[in-house]
C-alpha cells in the first residue's frame, strides 16, 4: 500500500538503500510507470533532508520585539528563540494563540506566513499571528499537529521547519 | 493501460458516484488522513533552512504529480475505475457550478463557522470527519470567493501568462521569482497582486484551502490534477525546454541542498523531476 500510517513512521531515519540526496540511477520510462502504478513500491518513506546550515546573503536581525498582548479576545505571545534559528534568514519565533503553539513559515523576502494561511504574508511575526487570529474567529482553537522542537508530535527528521512553537 | 482523466463537469452520474465512493472509503480506511499530514509536513517557507520539496520550489509540479499520483492509485485500489478528474476554474467559476454539486464534492460553508452543509463531504453525514487540520473544527470548511472581501478565480488569460513562459524556472528558485512557468503557475505573486493561478484558487475556496490542512478538502485533487494538466500543455508548447534546474545550483544563491535539482531525489519518494516528467504510459487528459 502507498500511503499507511506505517508507511509515513513516527521518528524513523532514512533506511538502507535510500539515497537521499545522491543521485539515483536513471531509470527507463518504462521503469518508472511500474513504480508509479506498483502497490508498495512507491512507500512514503520518511527522509532525513539535507539540513546544511546556509549562509544567506541578506541575512537580518529580526525586526521585531517580542509581543504578548489581546487581540480579539484572544492571547497572542511571541518571542524569538534564545538560540542559532533553524531559518535562513534569522531568528526563529515561538508564538502562541490563547497558549497553543502556531506555527509562522517564513519566506526568503524575510516576510511571515501561518500554517493557518498559507496565501498572506506579513512583515512581522505580530502581523502574521494577529492575521492568524482574524482567521481563526471567535470559537476555533489551534490544534497542534506540527512536528517541532517543542513539544507535539516530532514526526520525522524533516520536521526542522523554520519557526515552531 | 494508460487511463484518462476528465474534466469534473463531463463526468456521468455513476462517474461522480463511483468518484464519491472512492474517496469516502479511501477516508474509512485512514488512508486519507495520512495524505492530509504528508502535505503539513511538507510545509516550509523558503526563508527556512533544508530541503523544501513541495512549496515555493521547482518540484512544486513534480511532487503534487507524485501526491495526485498516489492518491489515485489509493482511489483505484478501492475502484478501478475511478480516476481523479479535473476542475478548470477558468470555465466552472461560480460558487454554485460544478464541483459544488451535491452530488459532488457539496457546496460553500455557511455563514459563521464555514461548515459545509450539502453533498457527501459534510459533517452531519459522518463520513467526512476532520482528523488533521490545523484548527480544532471537525468539520470541512469553505469560503467560496471570500465573502468578507470577494475574489475572482483566475481566468484563461492568467494561465496563457504562465503557459507562454517557455522557461521552467529561475534562480533563486523560491517564491520570489518573477520568471518561469513553475511560479507563474504556482502564483506567488508580488504584493500589488499577491495570488496567481493554483495560489490564488486556493485563496477563493478559503476555509481548510487557505491554510496547511488543505488537502481535507478533496477539491484540493481537481485542482492539482488541473494543475498537472497545465505542465503538460507547457511541456507541450514549449518541447525543447525541460525542469530546471538541471543541476544543483551551487551555494552561490544559497539554495544548495534546499531545492531538487532534475536528477535528485524527491523526498518522501524514490523517485526524480526526470523520472516524474513523462507519465503518458500512466495517465493522459481528456
Amino acid at each position: 500500500m502507498a500511503v499507511s500510517a506505517d508507511g509515513v513512521s513516527v521518528g524513523a531515519v532514512q533506511g538502507e538503500g535510500t539515497r537521499g540526496s545522491a543521485e539515483p540511477r536513471r531509470r527507463t520510462r518504462r521503469e518508472v510507470a511500474r513504480l508509479l502504478l506498483g502497490s508498495g513500491a512507491v512507500a512514503l518513506t520518511p527522509v532525513l533532508a539535507a539540513s546544511r546550515p546556509v549562509e544567506s546573503a541578506n541575512r537580518q536581525r529580526p525586526t521585531d520585539i517580542p509581543f504578548d498582548e489581546t487581540y480579539r479576545g484572544r492571547r497572542i505571545q511571541g518571542a524569538p528563540l534564545p538560540f542559532q534559528g533553524l531559518s535562513a534568514l534569522g531568528a526563529d519565533w515561538r508564538v502562541t494563540v490563547d497558549g497553543n503553539p502556531l506555527h509562522l513559515m517564513r519566506r526568503a523576502d524575510g516576510t511571515w506566513l501561518s500554517m493557518l494561511d498559507h496565501y498572506s504574508w506579513y512583515r512581522t511575526p505580530l502581523e502574521a499571528t494577529r492575521a492568524a487570529v482574524d482567521e481563526l474567529g471567535p470559537r476555533r482553537r489551534l490544534r497542534d499537529l506540527a512536528p517541532g522542537p517543542f513539544g507535539g508530535e516530532h514526526l520525522h527528521g524533516e520536521g526542522r521547519h523554520g519557526v515552531r512553537a | 493501460m494508460v487511463y484518462v482523466r476528465k474534466n469534473v463537469s463531463r463526468l456521468t452520474a455513476g462517474e461522480r458516484r463511483r468518484f464519491v465512493g472512492a474517496l469516502l472509503e479511501v477516508k474509512r480506511r485512514g488512508e486519507y488522513d495520512e495524505f492530509v499530514r504528508l502535505h503539513i509536513r511538507h510545509f516550509r517557507g523558503d526563508g527556512e533552512r533544508g530541503l523544501r520539496a513541495a512549496h515555493m520550489t521547482p518540484s512544486f509540479l513534480p511532487w503534487h504529480r507524485m501526491l495526485v499520483l498516489e492518491l489515485e492509485n489509493a482511489l483505484r485500489r478501492v475502484d478501478d475505475s475511478v480516476t481523479v478528474p479535473y476542475w478548470d476554474w477558468t470555465r466552472n467559476r461560480s460558487a454554485t457550478s460544478v464541483p459544488w454539486t451535491d452530488d459532488l464534492l457539496g457546496g460553500n460553508g455557511r455563514r459563521g463557522d464555514r461548515q459545509v452543509m450539502t453533498g457527501p463531504f459534510a459533517y452531519r453525514n459522518g463520513r467526512w470527519p476532520i482528523r488533521a487540520g490545523v484548527t480544532d473544527d471537525r468539520f470541512l470548511t469553505r469560503d467560496l470567493g471570500r465573502a468578507r472581501n470577494p475574489i475572482n478565480l483566475p481566468t484563461k488569460a492568467d494561465l496563457d501568462r504562465a503557459l507562454k513562459d517557455p522557461v521552467y524556472d529561475v534562480s533563486p528558485w523560491d517564491s520570489t521569482v518573477t520568471k518561469g512557468f513553475r511560479n507563474k503557475m504556482e502564483g506567488w505573486g508580488p504584493d500589488t497582486n499577491p495570488w496567481l493561478n493554483h495560489n490564488r484558487v486556493h485563496r477563493w475556496v478559503g476555509g481548510a484551502m487557505l491554510g496547511g490542512g488543505s488537502v481535507n478538502d478533496p477539491v484540493f485533487w481537481l485542482v492539482h490534477a488541473f494543475v498537472d494538466l497545465q505542465w503538460q500543455r507547457w511541456q507541450q508548447r514549449h518541447r525543447n525546454h525541460r525542469y530546471l534546474p538541471a543541476r544543483p545550483p551551487g551555494g552561490s544563491r544559497g539554495q544548495d541542498g534546499r531545492i531538487v535539482a532534475r536528477h535528485e531525489r524527491l523526498p518522501p519518494w524514490d523517485l526524480t523531476p526526470d523520472d516524474l516528467e513523462d507519465v503518458s504510459e500512466i495517465y493522459r487528459y481528456a
